[in-house]
């Protein structure tokens, strides 16, 4: 049994009891860091999995933004997957390989 | 090829549309966005997950609805498709579509609309960091997903949607350090009465209550998260906490560390797909706008029916009545008085819910002159007092046109009821009906890119 969830969480007192059994392992690059997601998780939840939050930086702040709806309603968490900009890392699904990088500012 | 019924949204009202309208016609296609039926309320893991159902109240019988429909053979279901525009025409409705990043014409000649709601939220200082998210967005990755998005998790708003998210997170054995409602315990409240004489609603509230005391997370009332802080990343680190008066003013504060906020203040409806279609709309008692339908769920325009949360906020057992209702309505079947009496004193529990949970102007204090209204646009408040106070907008729309308040890519959908209610409350009058329902109006109901459009043309 894999159990992905616990494993990232090193925390011994905050073991996720949602457990995935034989799933299979996804790996993809996000900012070239490499990041695991269980096979059918979006790249949002796989990014916020591994402990970071940070998706993108505003336009005219320059400042972090995260996921905020999770149901791809804000269009908050847009993020650019293989060179394509403005996808929504909530709602895409991992696929290996993936080169995921923070969208910096507008790229309309 | 013109289909005789589409039914949009598989959540709890298509479902049961579907369900119910499908031994009266020979087709029925019925359209969700997600990969997986069920809607927000039964939003699931694969089977291959263990304990998929902890942060359930009940899977199991959405489960079971949802099998129940992918079992009729005249249903065809399309998964992951999103309708970005809709026209009505001659009796005739066109939806365009986007299904496996093509654009799809459907053309059928009754159309049921369930699209739901998502949750409302309220600008305060700092609700754009990361950290900061909808009570919807954190039970979603957490029911939908299996990932529990932070270390020490704040739960803080209104409405009875703050006990499942609770309960849920618990159950996962997140770790939930405060639980806020910003209005007093429901159990001081005449109107809890009425509420604890729905006995399925009363065990499933106490089930939630039962998990989170059983975690040891106390609830608070009337305290509310004012103000997220980031660290030197930008990442959130801390909020501050207040005690608020009757009308949510800032009594005390006080701060707490986290790294997961999860807030929200009830739900908003997403109408911005039917109201493209011209149906009629109207503002209900908790300042939503909704579709105005008669006893049948027909909306003004007699082929087009709508069904849960977009004709009134009233969760999951409203909407399966309200599916049902227009599902057989919709393929002229018969519907029972059974039925329309369930309905009745459904309708009616919804509706005192919405007394219970109002949200108070207070809310406005919290903010200060660079808080960001609109989080696309970065619109903070200073801004769009200027457009009032120097640039003369007389109502919301004005405001928005002059600051761009509400017109990136969301459209409005998660500033807009509060950019009514703070240029209203700086002008110093009521938002009108027509403020409102002016929110909700969108040509393009998601963005779609060119050249998505400009393919095989």
């Amino acid at each position: 049994m894999s159990n992905l969830n616990s494993n990232m969480n090193d925390d011994s007192s905050q073991l996720n009891k949602i457990r995935s059994a034989n799933q299979e392992i996804v790996e993809f690059t996000f900012d070239g860091e490499t990041i695991s997601a269980i096979s059918g998780q979006t790249v949002g939840a796989a990014i916020l999995q591994s402990g970071k939050k940070a998706l993108r930086k505003t336009r005219f702040d320059k400042k972090p933004r995260g996921m905020f709806c999770g149901i791809g309603i804000c269009f908050d968490c847009l993020v650019k997957i293989n060179g394509v900009s403005n996808q929504r890392a909530c709602l895409v699904p991992v696929q290996s390989q993936m080169n995921v990088q923070t969208q910096d500012g507008a790229n309309l | 090829m013109i289909e005789d019924l589409v039914i949009i949204g598989a959540g709890p009202a298509g479902l049961a549309a579907a369900k119910s309208a499908s031994p009266y016609v020979s087709r029925i296609i019925l359209i969700d966005n997600n990969p997986r039926l069920g809607g927000q309320y039964w939003r699931h893991l694969g089977k291959e997950w263990i304990d998929r159902d902890i942060a359930h109240f009940d899977l199991e019988t959405g489960l079971t609805k949802i099998e129940s429909v992918k079992k009729l053979n005249n249903i065809e279901i399309w998964s992951d498709t999103q309708v970005w525009n809709a026209q009505s025409q001659n009796g005739e409705i066109t939806l365009r579509l986007l299904r496996q990043n093509e654009e799809k014409v459907l053309i059928c000649r009754k159309l049921i609309v369930a699209t739901g709601a998502y949750d409302r939220s309220i600008p305060f200082p700092g609700w754009d960091i990361p950290g900061v998210m909808t009570c919807g967005g954190a039970q979603a990755l957490l029911k939908g997903q299996g990932v529990i998005a932070g270390k020490k998790i704040i739960v803080a708003g209104s409405g009875v949607f703050l006990l499942p998210v609770a309960s849920g997170l618990v159950k996962a054995n997140a770790n939930v350090v405060e639980l806020l409602e910003a209005n007093s315990g429901t159990i001081f409240n005449p109107r809890a009465l009425k509420l604890a004489l729905n006995l399925s609603k009363l065990k499933e509230a106490l089930s939630y209550l039962a998990a989170i005391l059983k975690a040891g997370v106390k609830p608070k009332f009337r305290e509310a998260v004012v103000a997220a802080h980031a660290n030197a990343e930008g990442i959130l680190s801390q909020v501050t906490i207040a005690k608020l008066d009757r009308n949510w003013n800032i009594k005390k504060v006080r701060t707490a560390e986290c790294d997961l906020l999860a807030i929200g203040y009830g739900f908003t409806t997403d109408p911005g797909l039917i109201s493209a279609l011209g149906v009629a709309m109207k503002v209900d008692i908790d300042s939503n706008v909704v579709v105005k339908v008669n006893k049948n769920h027909q909306t003004s325009v007699s082929n087009i029916y709508a069904a849960g949360e977009l004709t009134g906020i009233g969760g999951k057992d409203l909407a399966l009545l309200e599916g049902e209702i227009a599902g057989l309505s919709a393929v002229n079947a018969k519907v029972s008085l059974r039925l329309r009496m369930k309905y009745l004193v459904a309708k009616s529990f919804a509706n005192t819910l919405k007394k219970i949970y109002p949200i108070r102007n207070g809310w406005m204090n919290w903010l200060e002159a660079n808080t960001i209204i609109c989080r696309c646009e970065e619109v903070s408040l200073a801004k769009l007092q200027y457009s009032v106070s120097e640039l003369g907008a007389s109502d919301s729309r004005t405001a928005k046109l002059l600051t761009r308040c509400g017109m990136g890519l969301c459209q409005g959908r998660i500033c807009s009821r509060a950019v009514v209610d703070l240029v209203s409350s700086q002008l110093e009058q009521p938002a009108s009906e027509k403020d409102r329902i002016a929110t909700v109006k969108r040509e393009v109901i998601t963005p779609i890119s060119l050249g998505v459009l400009a393919k095989d043309k």
